[in-house]
């Protein structure tokens, strides 16, 4: 049926449009740092802005794996993903990606959740529900590590869980002592009573970041219509931003319309954007972006992928998916650049430049 | 006659038999190879569609390395084991084992449903307290009703086997039960006027020879039940050929999803083979296929 309904789309605009434009696709899948997106498209404020720099821009929502997929089998030019992802996903299946956008870091939003308060020490041998080789695998890691635990965390079993059942088989199967998971199934799990949170990605800030990614060969291909797509992007993200963030009766209004995109309420959107560390001003995006914070943190996403094997089983070191970053400095191998970080783009939006 | 090619009554000889039945799994290979090389020469890390030699060589890892999650302590590195040894110390091993134990205790639940239905057929009271529930019960959709499955029997592995039970088990029960009707009732009244009782009807004359037809359905089901089974090692849990495919996705592990895909589609086909093979020599008499 949408399909049906996007083929239409297509049909007409590529009718109406006699002149070749470049046409992209952007894809996001629900979370609330990227749901905005939904909204970007349905105002028509994404369209404001591709037609000031005389581009197409399609939006398509994906479920997240699918998503990376699309993205990795170029079927896609910009998507939403987090930095690991970024790494572990096209960066090391040899598809060069930069981080156009820098939109929020997951400040609470992903948690360590346990039945009947057991504590961090006593989590060896007993069941844990998560999506095995996720942010969730690696927000346990960093909350074992922290508190020097880390021998203990071989102990532990893991389930691999399905997202989307990992809320109900938590809440029934009562000899599972623990979970690892994100929003909105946070919220739904921790209603129930005796369940409590041992450890949020609010303790571990900047780690788990949620990025717009662009291919580097569209970015950079020769016609400039890449360094176009994410000049539209950026333009039209900080306005939205602007909105998002305006203090006044128009923000719910917006902020609703948004919720629209994943189906939910203004309370439960208001309630996962508290977790979420929103940059609003693309001043603040940057100098994120531009912080040494930023390759520290990056250091330990990619000890972890590699570690778990997730860069690939060929790669013999973490510096063969090397990363750049704006200030030019690289992490591993200066041959094998696969993940890049701009600032340039949220730069020429603070600098109302776009 | 001359018969075109096309025509009901063309005989291919048996050379063009052969090539022509191999055809396609030649033309599939060679169009994957050449897809692959030429993504591979444009992208070096390409890791969607891996050539041959990866494949070999993730399967070969597969086969021969343990698990990384069950990875044993440096130790035993310095005695080098057997190729037997290492393969029943291997993930690909772990999984299949994980994965058969799954499958041959749904299979062995579905006999029960083989023997209600027969009862079903023939039972005028059996199946008029039966026959309306399972004909509802057959059509609801198993996978939606995961999260009463979780609550009734935990994560573990019960709820993946009443997975497959509830999802295969009515099929099963309603064409047994629809062979059962098929029996002429002449013969069962004719074994009744040569003194059978009802023990002997159900059993002797009606399971007999309605056997062979009801292991035909179950081998033609294998796929449904593989599907269930995949679908809920795929939900939850730790173990498991599905299970490892699900987390190899997590990083495009493709050079070791596909020989897996492979080696799962091997074993069904021998599973079937064997099935197949049972069937003709314990029935001789039976040449459906």
């Amino acid at each position: 049926m949408s399909r049906i309904f996007i083929a239409l789309i297509f049909l007409l605009t590529s009718g109406v449009s006699f002149a070749q434009k470049p046409t992209f696709t952007v894809g996001w899948s629900i979370y609330a740092g990227w749901t905005p997106y939904y909204y970007l498209n349905q105002s028509g404020i994404l369209k404001k802005w591709a037609d000031k720099y005389g581009i197409a821009i399609k939006v398509q929502r994906f479920d997240y794996a699918p998503s990376l997929d699309a993205f990795v089998a170029k079927n896609i030019d910009a998507v939403t993903m987090t930095n690991m992802e970024a790494l572990d996903m096209p960066a090391a299946s040899g598809v060069p990606t930069t981080a156009i956008l820098i939109g929020d870091y997951s400040n609470g939003n992903d948690a360590l959740l346990v039945r009947n308060g057991i504590a961090l020490k006593d989590l060896a041998g007993k069941k844990l529900l998560l999506v095995q080789k996720t942010v969730s695998e690696y927000l346990l890691d960093r909350a074992m590590a922290i508190n020097g635990l880390r021998d203990e965390l071989k102990k532990v079993r893991l389930v691999n869980t399905s997202d989307a059942d990992i809320a109900t088989a938590f809440l029934s199967d009562t000899n599972t002592a623990a979970t690892v998971t994100w929003k909105p199934m946070v919220s739904q799990i921790l209603k129930q009573k005796g369940i409590t949170s041992l450890f949020d990605s609010s303790k571990i800030p900047g780690e788990i970041l949620d990025l717009t990614v662009v291919r580097s060969e569209v970015l950079d291909r020769p016609d400039g219509s890449g360094q176009k797509l994410a000049k539209a992007l950026a333009g039209a993200w900080y306005e939205l931003m602007s909105q998002m963030s305006a203090t006044g009766p128009g923000t719910d209004k917006v902020l609703s319309a948004i919720a629209a995109g994943s189906q939910d309420t203004l309370a439960s959107y208001k309630e996962q954007l508290s977790t979420t560390k929103m940059f609003y001003t693309p001043q603040s995006a940057a100098d994120f972006g531009n912080s040494p914070d930023l390759k520290g943190k990056m250091a330990l996403v990619r000890t972890f992928c590699f570690e778990h094997g997730l860069l690939g089983s060929n790669v013999a070191s973490a510096d063969d998916v090397a990363i750049s970053y704006p200030d030019g400095s690289i992490q591993g191998k200066k041959d094998r650049v696969r993940l890049r970080f701009v600032s340039t783009y949220m730069q020429l939006a603070a600098q109302g430049k776009l | 006659m001359s018969a075109g090619i096309l025509s009901v009554h063309a005989r291919p000889g048996r050379s063009a038999t052969v090539i022509l039945s191999w055809f396609l799994f030649a033309a599939g290979i060679t169009l994957y190879i050449f897809t692959a090389t030429a993504r591979h020469r444009e992208n070096p890390e390409e890791r969607v569609m891996p050539t041959l030699v990866q494949m070999t060589q993730g399967m070969y890892n597969a086969a021969m390395q343990p698990a990384e999650d069950d990875a044993p302590s440096s130790e035993d590195v310095t005695q080098a084991p057997s190729v037997a040894r290492r393969f029943l110390n291997s993930m690909l091993w772990k999984d299949t084992v994980a994965t058969g134990r799954r499958f041959l205790y749904s299979m062995a639940l579905l006999l029960p449903a083989v023997i209600l239905g027969l009862h079903m057929g023939l039972f005028p009271y059996v199946g008029a307290f039966f026959l309306r529930f399972v004909l509802f019960f057959d059509k609801i959709v198993a996978l939606s009703l995961l999260p009463i499955l979780f609550i009734a029997f935990g994560i573990d592995e019960l709820s993946k086997i009443m997975l497959i039970v509830i999802g295969v088990t009515p099929t099963i029960l309603l064409d047994t039960f629809n062979l059962t009707r098929g029996v002429p009732p002449e013969q069962v009244v004719k074994a009744f006027t040569l003194g059978a009782n009802d023990f002997d009807v159900a059993y002797r004359v009606v399971l007999k020879q309605i056997w062979p037809r009801v292991l035909n359905s179950i081998r033609l089901n294998l796929k449904s039940v593989m599907l269930f089974l995949f679908a809920g090692e795929m939900i939850a849990s730790t173990d498991g050929l599905a299970y490892r495919i699900a987390l190899l996705r997590r990083h495009m592990g493709m050079d070791v999803i596909i020989p897996y895909v492979l080696w799962v589609a091997l074993l069904l086909f021998l599973v079937d083979l064997s099935m197949r093979w049972i069937n003709h020599s314990l029935h001789p008499w039976f040449k459906e296929s």
